[in-house]
């Protein structure tokens, strides 16, 4: 147990510092993008306005409102300070709204579709590889290289095409949007239709192409396990093949694993094809559009929660797998 | 372990199902989330609009809007509506809050006037009658409607406007700093009469009687006591006024706030809206509800536009003429045949004055010569604008008020309609402006002609056109590159006071407005906005000329018609000599594509109507949600 916490304790000293520097870079780096943003909103108030001293108040009173004609270090100290309570101030490119405001709303449409289509396109993909694996025949010559194909389709692409072929030409699924363009919000079965409709494609498109990434990983490990000395090894000592196919999906499944926190943590980025292409709420939007903005304070918090997710999945890795193959944690004290 | 997990997961279910049935839709107790974003103002029953809003018990179905009751709009809103307070210019609100000198939208907050950019009248609104210049030209006097009433039943009076005036201008809102330099005062003599009076020059004369006019259609008339209650309430601190959200905003237009969230906004008709009054339309607006999908792009609203899921569509769609000859769907235009619009417009390309060589006239005229405008007129707007040949080119958009504002005989030999490669080579060579070293471009005393051609990336019709502004340097021997930033990047650059990024660089012109075409040649060509930080009005090459500053001194105050014809003339001409821009296509102040499968008898050209395409909420556009009828 003592090796577990010395683990446990460098692990927790590594997040720590990882987390610094990411909150450090999350705060530097839209700042050093070209534009000025308190000169896109002044611009909003300013057209039109050919008084001078009347368009500089206006940019003045912008940066004082957002701090930004304050030192650098002043303004990470406050963002910082800030940000420890949840209160990321106001967006730029939707001023006055709070950005802690826009994330809480976009990111729960994120998460509901991110998550559920990444466990899916996982589940499938590996049940698919080690099947292609163990029985092979139909699975590994057809179902395998189909998969794979699919895959290879770039994300947008595939969103384009089931938008094509489902919402425009057969007009069976909706073509944009989180719920019906034609509905407000209620909890009626009708509104719960309409989100579950609108819901499809964007998550197909997902799962789709990232069920051939899992299985041809899966495949290979299983097919490498199978013929591990470990398992000859097993049979030759006459151990049930039940208990030998469990020691192969423990190791096997390693890699997988890994593999599902890490696209768990990046789900945001992610999401942002799908978004896009079905003009579907979430973050990916909200982030590409403060990205094009330049707006700061929503561009650090989208980060910082994707950053956070990141790094909560790699800990998690990290602390299971200590559990899970004592081999890993063995080789950090070596 | 599982086993409990199991019983939890099954207990979850259970109770989600329980949820589901409990929640059916023929329930009234359904409307959670709508009671609580529907308005607490509704005309009539303030108090009790949160129990039970009107709206929601009328539909068939819970949280649904009947497809033949909802006229569907994309184009104007691209992010989540953030509150309702006219007061304050960051609401991005594009439906119910734009004041604009072409016609605010009226569909909620209404002016005193509504401008019709087809014959630039001002029809009355709020007013009653025509407004009233003093014979000197100094002060205004506007009649108030005495039908006019507030969502609450009270009646504009003349202290609402004046009130409304002084609080945009303490408060320093968009409007209030972009008028107060030209009107004094807003008065209310009586409770139905208010008194304008101009700001006064030197000679005691009018800044710029223009200018007041165009307050008329553009600045909301808001309610005193609402203003005050905000005020109130924001301790008449001006940045937390405008940063109040005004949910509980007082209106007097026909429609009122319903919806807003991440993905739509939509207003709902207010039937006591006292316009119904035969002093002002004599009916209700057809539609109950104005709504506007949230799109992610132009792309995703032209696809619901053809799939007749939007009915109003305020965006550029390449070859629009394609979706009824081609693909045989129910959408049209304002006119039907090319340029499918009334373009009012000018989209221009800007010579940065400081750059090397971009200071020598000749070298100025000779890439403008050779641009092929035919080309960026039939690739990058597809025809939907008029060449330069059918509206040969001067301060004026192709409208027939502006092109009579000057002589066209004595600027003709001044105009050129482009693709004149050996006519701008000549040029040059002419200047001495030749290659020295052979390598293909020419140079001014040594130095290699080579620019950069910006415009926002993104911006497809104007990224097509640079090209073509681009491939015609290349054909006359000068260097011109495109470069396509950011919008956010290019337009800090483009409104600093001086910059060195951008070489040629395409901005927009005014559009129709009561100024111009005064307001396109203070745009284009006032050395006021010299050295200007973040200057939003114009000239961003930083031009100067001394006549012309005078010209636009001298145009306001006349009145005499044939002096004012010899001074736009004169302007015309010292642009078409001096070129420190030129426009590369007319355009659109709104796109107007329709889709007539649910809604028709939408407005056109020469319908008898008189109504212009600017999307039936614009100015004087919004007549045209009284004429639109259901197709079945």
């Amino acid at each position: 147990m003592k090796g577990y916490k010395q683990y446990f304790r460098k692990k927790i000293i590594w997040f720590l510092i990882t987390f610094v520097v990411a909150v450090l870079l999350n705060f530097i780096l839209p700042r050093l993008m070209p534009g000025d943003p308190v000169a896109v909103i002044t611009a909003k108030s300013a057209q039109g306005i050919s008084d001078v001293s009347a368009v500089k108040q206006i940019y003045e009173g912008y940066a004082e409102q957002f701090g930004t004609n304050q030192p650098m270090y002043i303004q990470f100290f406050k963002y910082f300070k800030n940000a420890l309570v949840g209160d990321f101030g106001l967006s730029f490119s939707q001023y006055p709204r709070p950005v802690s405001d826009i994330i809480s709303s976009a990111v729960w449409w994120t998460v509901c579709l991110q998550l559920p289509a990444i466990i899916v396109g996982w589940l499938l993909g590996n049940i698919l590889g080690a099947l292609a694996a163990y029985i092979r025949k139909g699975f590994d010559k057809v179902l395998m290289p189909i998969t794979l194909f699919a895959s290879s389709v770039p994300a947008f692409g595939m969103a384009v095409v089931l938008l094509v072929f489902f919402a425009i030409k057969l007009k069976i699924a909706p073509i944009s949007g989180g719920y019906g363009y034609d509905m407000i919000p209620n909890f009626s079965w009708n509104f719960i239709k309409s989100i579950i409709s609108h819901y499809q494609l964007p998550f197909w498109s997902i799962v789709i192409i990232s069920i051939g990434g899992q299985a041809i990983g899966m495949r290979s490990m299983s097919i490498y396990e199978l013929n591990a000395d470990y398992v000859k090894y097993s049979r030759f000592l006459g151990i049930k093949d039940r208990k030998i196919v469990g020691y192969v999906f423990r190791n096997a499944m390693l890699p997988q694993i890994t593999g599902l926190a890490l696209s768990l943590g990046t789900m945001i980025g992610g999401a942002l094809v799908a978004e896009i292409i079905f003009s579907y709420p979430g973050l990916g939007t909200t982030l590409l559009a403060a990205i094009t903005m330049a707006d700061y304070p929503l561009l650090s918090a989208a980060t910082l929660v994707i950053t956070l997710m990141v790094l909560f999945a790699t800990f998690a890795i990290d602390i299971i797998y200590g559990f899970i193959d004592p081999r890993v944690k063995a080789a950090q004290f070596d | 372990m599982w086993k409990k997990s199991k019983k939890v997961l099954a207990l979850t279910l259970v109770a989600v199902m329980f949820l589901m049935t409990a929640c059916k839709p023929k329930e009234t107790t359904t409307t959670t989330t709508t009671t609580e974003e529907t308005p607490a103002t509704t005309t009539e029953t303030p108090a009790t609009t949160t129990e039970e809003p009107a709206a929601t018990t009328e539909e068939p179905v819970a949280g649904e809007l009947p497809r033949n009751e909802t006229l569907y709009y994309a184009g104007l809103q691209w992010g989540a509506v953030n509150g309702w307070n006219p007061l304050s210019d960051d609401m991005n609100n594009a439906l119910a809050i734009t004041q604009a000198a072409g016609g605010s939208r009226t569909p909620m907050f209404e002016t005193l006037y509504m401008y019709n950019m087809l014959d630039g009248s001002m029809n009355p609104l709020l007013a009653d009658g025509d407004y009233m210049w003093n014979d000197a030209k100094t002060e205004m006097t506007v009649k108030i409607k005495s039908a006019a009433k507030w969502s609450d039943g009270t009646p504009v009076t003349a202290n609402d406007v004046a009130y409304t005036f002084a609080a945009n201008v303490k408060y320093a809102t968009a409007q209030g700093s972009q008028l107060s330099p030209y009107i004094d005062s807003v008065e209310a003599v009586d409770a139905s009469t208010v008194l304008i009076k101009a700001k006064l020059n030197d000679a005691g004369a009018a800044v710029n009687p223009l200018i007041v006019v165009s307050y008329l259609g553009q600045t909301y008339v808001l309610q005193e006591a609402w203003i005050k209650t905000l005020e109130a309430r924001c301790n008449n601190d001006a940045g937390t006024v405008k940063k109040d959200k005004g949910e509980d905003v007082v209106y007097s237009g026909p429609y009122t706030k319903y919806y807003a969230d991440d993905q739509k906004v939509v207003l709902v008709r207010d039937d006591n809206y006292w316009g119904q009054d035969a002093s002002m339309w004599g009916k209700l607006p057809a539609p109950k509800y104005l709504a506007h999908t949230i799109y992610a792009d132009n792309a995703a609203g032209e696809v619901a536009l053809k799939a007749g899921e939007v009915d109003v569509c305020q965006q550029f769609i390449p070859n629009i003429q394609d979706l009824w000859l081609k693909d045989g769907l129910p959408i049209s235009t304002y006119m039907p045949e090319a340029p499918y619009g009334v373009c009012v417009n000018m989209p221009t390309a800007w010579y940065n004055l400081s750059s090397y060589g971009l200071d020598n006239v000749a070298v100025r005229k000779a890439i403008a010569l050779a641009v092929d405008y035919d080309a960026i007129i039939a690739n990058a707007m597809t025809n939907q604008s008029p060449t330069f040949e059918q509206v040969p080119r001067s301060l004026m958009n192709p409208t027939p008020g502006e092109q009579a504002a000057f002589d066209h005989d004595a600027v003709k030999d001044l105009q050129w309609a482009g693709n004149d490669i050996e006519g701008a080579k000549a040029m040059l060579d002419e200047a001495g402006i030749v290659d020295t070293d052979g390598d293909g471009f020419r140079e001014l005393n040594g130095t290699k002609l080579s620019y950069n051609a910006s415009c926002p990336n993104g911006w497809t019709d104007w990224m097509a056109a640079m090209e073509i502004v681009a491939a015609a340097g290349e054909k006359i021997g000068i260097e011109i590159t495109t470069n396509f930033p950011e919008w956010s990047v290019y337009q800090t650059v483009v409104t600093a006071a001086s910059q060195s990024d951008y070489d040629i660089f395409m901005m927009w012109t005014d559009s129709a407005t009561p100024t111009q075409p005064w307001g396109r040649i203070r745009n284009l060509l006032s050395s006021e906005y010299n050295g200007v930080e973040g200057n939003w009005s114009g000239n961003w090459g930083h031009y100067s000329n001394p006549r012309i500053d005078e010209l636009i001194k001298l145009i306001p105050a006349e009145s005499d018609a044939t002096k004012l014809k010899e001074y736009y003339t004169e302007a015309v001409e010292i642009y078409l000599t001096d070129v420190p821009s030129f426009s590369l296509m007319y355009r659109p102040d709104q796109f107007h594509a329709v889709n007539e499968s649910v809604w028709t008898n939408y407005p056109e050209m020469d319908d008898g109507n008189n109504i212009p395409p600017m999307i039936l909420v614009n100015g004087y556009g919004i007549a045209g949600l009284y004429n639109i009828e259901l197709v079945n």
